[in-house]
């Protein structure tokens, strides 16, 4: 737990950039540049070597581009871009940047750049954390994934089926910038890969791509111009759910007089893989779940918790659901839940999960009136086949009181859209209470163990508003039944 | 707990018979006696809570429930003018105008949890209704905790079962109390009062009109009794007047109370008592030959003319006749053949004998102790027990839901006769010859009891009482272990019998553990999530409000059963072959069709077993087409079985509950486990409906109506091409079956 709190201290002194100062400032999120609609990147850089890694694996396509970049002009560059489809620009988050020869050097920083809404395609920008002079170079690794890339082929399977997803993308990684020697790397979940595009292989090798196992080459290819792509696709086996959450609003509500965080996360979930191309059968289903139980229904999740997680519970809009399983112990803590039917391609389960937590391992105490609080932005299930979300709401519900927030979060910067801080009432609540609000999109479980570190100021006078306000209203309420009793309404004197 | 709580209020210590003396301290024990009874109902029915979860469980709360959040989305006038839409598709309803607001009104935020509170409530007007007949205030205190846990009231108002009752019974009870206070001191103010309260009732409960009988009935009787008095003119002209333009502003009654059977008697006893009350006046002016001249001739005339101008009005139109209902209590057989609607629910059936006694336990044979106790002092409140008594017992064994309005004055009544059994053995003084002064030095706690026991008995009245210790222990020791056994079985009773959801079946594994089936709501979840947002679902009328309720999705019919046209309707497309039932279904745009079937499981409330009253109800509408002989075999059995008859065999009922179950057996092994019979091998075949949903212990089946056909084929056609087109080597094995037209 003292880990927790030095980490939190050394992060605090990181928090500066994306401080939300006052309580009641709501300042909107920054990951933006904004750009003159003419604007045209500079082709300033030269792509020595590219490694261009797609994990098809899990149900989102996840990217790894590993790229040697050279700085091809006379003076020291700092912004690398990197172009994307605006249709790829819906979809596409998690972006990380790093260097691959110094793992210590950060500061590399993401934005998306905003210039014409209607090109077609757009750049996120990469600010290295130092000029590159001329002629140097520099190993750089961009990861990022994009969700609801895969779709499945054919749309509509029986029950018992197998099901197989598509998923485009071009054999020369996107670049606006000439590219010496790159090749594609495309890693599927297995070696049952019915079609891929093959395009004409170049050196001596006469075709690509090159399949070895569950994974296809593409490349190594000879120098490419800037903006060159060569369209392929693949469709292979996964006949696991391709779960998909719309929004996820998770709810963290601290208690100081309780000594209690309660969580409660509202799911929207959806299975996006191929629908049923004839109706449900509950025999087919019952005996494919005794012979042969893979299946692209989704019937089961597991939520790993931090352990002390209790009083664990899962409904959905008409009640509680009864097939859940929940174990906590020193060890551990695991809900696992069941929806209520099997979760077929284009059907949808929202449902709502919450726990309880001691505060004791979340919360600190630092100087006088200073709180820190160590969450996990995420929690959602832990899945081997994956998991999506496309709008991310986490609310941290603050006592009355409370201000002066800041946070710091290790989620990728460029994914959070919205923080706002305001307030809230509940019960007994007189000012409500601070209630920090930030949105993230384009999400998957990966990130589910990332940390989200909230600093807030709460005084000794804040803390005892409620019993004070509990104490006088009851008080109140005796006077004002004495003082009544006290009224005399009688007509006569008797 | 609460009983021994009660009684321990005169409990023999030292301390606190010194203390007993003190007004102030029995006020304290008295108010923490009612809180520890309150707390008993509460927590007694919140098993099904602790049990389950809060939720509602029965069908009826479901429209409650959604009225509610109707209700608090669009507030109060546009809740009065709603149509609602989405329920008696295609028809709708106008629900604003035939429910009872009482409850939504009340309620409006807290959901589930909330019955129980008002059985608190309940217990403490049970109190002050004892207190009203008795000088014994430990009386009113059994009487609070027999209200707070007897099984007859708990069966309505455990939490979940968010219904208009729970909150009736408290009204109820509280309009009688205020009644006999009216009737007591002639009070305009106490009057005004119970006719508030009975506006209230009116607005939450249909059963408002037993307080609209039972309240002029009592009049009446005094009135024959001779017991006329400037009290009972005042409290009751109060009352009517006040209340009957109070019952008149809610839109579902409206002007009944001067137009239907039910609220004549009410009517006619208000102007009986101007009568009575103009002779009395005449009376007091006139000598007694004159008197009675005018008596004979004023009355006679004035009664007949009044009879005359009723039946007059009745047969012209101006004033309903009573309804099937009513009906139904004077004559229990007339429902079954005149409207099998309400025969068939089973809270309309006669009261088998063995549920008064499970319902109200030792009350029940106390209950005619306390009538007869009313009797010794027979005051103007005790010959309302005795009258209520009477009628509530009669309706309460005609009718199964109205033991609830039996078990107040059952409650009432005995708590009378056990406290009057308690004081009177539990007086540890023996009656030393006529000197109530001596004090027996062996027991000093004897002060607090004789003054409790002293107050019932009249002073100048011979000391009668019980010498031996011997059998003042013995019989204070039975009624105490009765008493114990009366919570005992209240507990099982409220714990086994009553707190058992009915959206939520639970069994015991072989380790102990508890399994739910929750099949109810994973269908009607899926239905939810997983089907067009207007898709029509047709279903017997039983989980109209369910599907309402939890799936969200219109429905032909629902638990407000007032178009029995429609219902029947419902009943002969589930009673009859494919080809009749397809036409009713599009013509109603019916989208899912949905079925229950315990089969698998052995959940004996399904749709088979309801399955003749839907027959009974089409029948009663379309007698050529429906015929309940049909569905018997010659030998007039109802069979489901191979021997089961062609009709039954082609109904889309009997098609859609076991189609497609033999698959789940090995050959020739398909059994019903609910009718306990082995089924044919070979299941039967749906043309027009597709298998949508089945859940997953078969509980509920949903099925899809097929569109019509993309060539203009009948649907029988096209689906034995379907299977003839799969299987070509099949149609040479068994021929003729593909070729069957149905």
């Amino acid at each position: 737990m003292k880990s927790i709190a030095a980490c939190a201290a050394v992060l605090l002194s990181l928090i500066s950039p994306i401080v939300v100062a006052d309580a009641n400032v709501a300042a909107p999120s920054v990951s933006k540049v904004t750009l003159p609609s003419t604007f045209k990147p500079p082709q300033v850089f030269k792509n020595a070597n590219l490694v261009h890694v797609i994990s098809l694996e899990k149900n989102f396509a996840k990217e790894q581009i590993n790229v040697v970049v050279e700085n091809d002009s006379k003076e020291p560059q700092d912004e690398y871009f990197l172009p994307f489809t605006s249709q790829q620009m819906e979809r596409v988050g998690g972006f990380e940047v790093k260097d691959r020869k110094d793992s210590s050097l950060t500061g590399f920083v993401v934005e998306a750049v905003e210039y014409d809404p209607l090109s077609d395609t757009q750049y996120y920008r990469i600010r290295l954390p130092a000029p590159l002079p001329p002629k140097a170079q520099q190993t750089i690794g961009i990861s990022f994934h994009y969700l609801q890339a895969l779709t499945p082929l054919p749309a509509a399977i029986e029950q018992t089926d197998k099901q197989y997803l598509v998923y485009s993308f071009s054999a020369y990684c996107p670049s606006i910038y000439t590219t010496v020697k790159q090749k594609t790397e495309v890693k599927l979940p297995g070696s049952d890969i019915p079609e891929y595009t093959k395009i004409a292989g170049s050196g001596d090798v006469k075709e690509f791509p090159q399949k070895s196992g569950a994974k296809l080459t593409y490349g190594p290819f000879p120098e490419v111009p800037a903006g060159a792509v060569s369209p392929v696709k693949v469709r292979y086996e996964f006949t696991k759910p391709v779960s998909h959450v719309t929004l996820l609003e998770r709810d963290v509500e601290v208690s100081h007089w309780g000594g209690n965080i309660a969580f409660e996360e509202r799911y929207t979930l959806y299975n996006q893989g191929a629908n049923l191309s004839t109706l449900f059968n509950r025999v087919k289903w019952a005996q494919s779940q005794y012979f042969n139980p893979t299946s692209y229904a989704l019937k089961e999740m597991k939520f790993p918790l931090r352990i002390g997680s209790t009083d664990a519970y899962f409904t959905d809009a008409i009640g509680n659901v009864s097939t859940s399983r929940f174990r906590s112990n020193k060890k551990e803590a695991s809900l696992e839940i069941k929806p209520r039917y099997p979760v077929f391609g284009g059907w949808k389960y929202p449902f709502t999960i919450g726990w309880n937590a001691d505060a004791k391992y979340f919360l600190r105490h630092k100087t006088g009136d200073s709180y820190i609080l160590g969450i996990p932005f995420l929690e959602g299930p832990k899945q081997p086949e994956g998991f999506g979300y496309e709008q991310v709401l986490v609310r941290v519900l603050l006592p009355e009181g409370a201000g002066n927030v800041k946070f710091h979060t290790s989620i990728p910067e460029s994914s959070i859209t919205d923080v706002v801080v305001d307030q809230q009432k509940t019960y007994l609540d007189t000012i409500g209470r601070t209630v920090l609000t930030i949105k993230a999109r384009n999400l998957h479980d990966d990130f589910r163990d990332r940390d989200l570190i909230v600093s807030y100021d709460y005084s000794l006078a804040a803390s005892l508003r409620k019993p004070l306000v509990i104490f006088g209203s009851m008080m109140s309420l005796f006077v004002g039944t004495w003082l009544l009793s006290k009224v005399d309404v009688k007509l006569s004197s008797k | 707990m609460a009983v021994a709580t009660a009684t321990d209020s005169s409990s023999p210590m030292q301390t606190l018979a010194d203390f007993g003396k003190s007004k102030s301290l029995r006020t304290l024990l008295r108010v923490l006696i009612l809180c520890f009874i309150a707390g008993a109902a509460v927590s007694s029915r919140l098993f099904s809570v602790i049990r389950f979860e809060s939720i509602i469980h029965e069908f009826d709360p479901w429209f409650n429930f959604r009225a509610t959040k109707y209700l608090i989305a669009n507030g109060f006038y546009d809740f009065w003018d709603w149509f609602d839409d989405r329920t008696w598709h295609p028809l709708g309803r106008v629900t604003g105008g035939t429910l009872y607001p009482g409850l939504m009104v009340t309620s409006e935020t807290f959901a589930s949890c909330w019955p129980p509170a008002f059985s608190g409530l309940t217990a403490f007007a049970a109190y002050l209704l004892t207190n009203e007949m008795t000088t014994n205030t430990s009386a009113g205190l059994l009487a609070a905790a027999f209200m707070g846990i007897t099984p007859g009231y708990i069966s309505r108002s455990v939490a979940g079962s968010y219904d208009n009752e729970a909150i009736a019974i408290f009204l109820l009870v509280f309009t009688f109390y205020l009644w006999i206070r009216a009737l007591k001191l002639g009070s305009v103010l106490w009057g005004a009062l119970c006719a508030l309260f009975y506006g209230y009732m009116v607005a939450s409960w249909g059963g408002y009109a037993f307080i609209t009988c039972l309240v002029p009935l009592h009049a009446f009787v005094l009135i024959c009794m001779g017991r006329y008095s400037t009290r009972l003119y005042v409290s009751y002209t109060t009352w009517y007047a006040l209340g009957t333009l109070a019952s008149m502003q809610i839109p579902f009654v409206g002007f009944l109370p001067v137009r239907t059977s039910e609220h004549m008697p009410a009517l006619g006893i208000f102007g009986f008592l101007q009568l009575v009350a103009f002779i009395y006046y005449i009376r007091s002016s006139l000598s007694g030959a004159q008197f009675k001249a005018f008596l004979f001739v004023g009355l006679g005339a004035v009664f007949g003319l009044a009879l005359l101008a009723l039946v007059a009005m009745t047969s012209a139109g101006y004033i309903a006749p009573w309804s099937g209902r009513f009906y139904s209590l004077w004559d229990t057989g007339y429902a079954k053949i005149h409207i099998p609607i309400i025969a068939s629910v089973s809270e309309h059936q006669p009261t088998a004998w063995p549920a008064f006694f499970f319902d109200l336990n030792l009350l029940i044979w106390l209950f005619p102790a306390g009538v007869y106790l009313c009797f010794q002092d027979l005051k103007d409140e005790h010959v309302f027990v005795v009258v209520y008594a009477l009628f509530g017992s009669y309706f309460a064994g005609v009718m199964v839901r109205l033991m609830l309005t039996l078990t107040p004055i059952v409650c009432v009544a005995a708590a009378m006769a056990a406290s009057q059994l308690l004081s009177t053995f539990l007086s540890v003084k023996s009656p030393v010859a006529k000197d109530p002064e001596q004090e027996d030095a062996t027991d000093v706690s004897s002060k607090k009891i004789k003054q409790n026991a002293g107050s019932l008995r009249s002073t100048n009245s011979p000391y009668v009482g019980v010498y031996s210790f011997m059998s003042k222990g013995l019989v204070s020791g039975i009624m105490t272990i009765y008493l114990l056994l009366f919570v005992l079985h209240c507990t099982w009773v409220t714990s086994n019998a009553y707190s058992s959801p009915s959206v939520v079946l639970a069994s015991r594994m072989p380790d102990g553990s508890q399994h739910i089936i929750d099949d109810y709501r994973e269908a009607y979840q899926w239905l939810r999530q997983n089907t067009k947002e207007d898709a029509k679902i047709m279903s017997w009328w039983d989980y109209g409000y369910q599907i309402g309720g939890m799936a969200d999705r219109p429905t032909l019919v629902d638990n407000n059963t007032w178009n029995n046209t429609h219902i029947a309707t419902v009943g002969k497309a589930m009673s009859s072959s494919e080809e009749v039932s397809y036409p009713i279904m599009r013509q109603h745009e019916v989208d899912y069709v949905l079925v229950v079937f315990g089969g698998l499981l052995g959940y004996s409330g399904d749709d088979i077993n309801k399955f003749l009253w839907m027959v009974r109800i089409a029948e009663g509408i379309w007698p050529d087409e429906v015929s309940e002989r049909k569905f018997f075999t010659p030998r007039g059995e109802y069979r489901v079985d191979g021997e089961a008859t062609e009709t039954m065999k082609n109904s889309l009922m009997y098609k859609m509950s076991y189609y497609n179950y033999h698959t789940l057996f090995p050959p020739g092994q398909a059994q019903d486990r609910v009718r306990g019979v082995r089924l044919p091998d070979t299941g039967p075949v749906l043309n027009t409906l597709d298998e949508a949903f089945t859940s997953e212990n078969w509980i509920i089946r949903i099925y899809k109506v097929k569109d019509l056909d993309n060539v203009g084929r009948d649907h029988a056609a096209a689906a034995s091409f379907d299977r003839g087109h799969k299987k070509k080597k099949a149609i040479k094995k068994r021929g003729p079956r593909t070729l069957r037209v149905d």
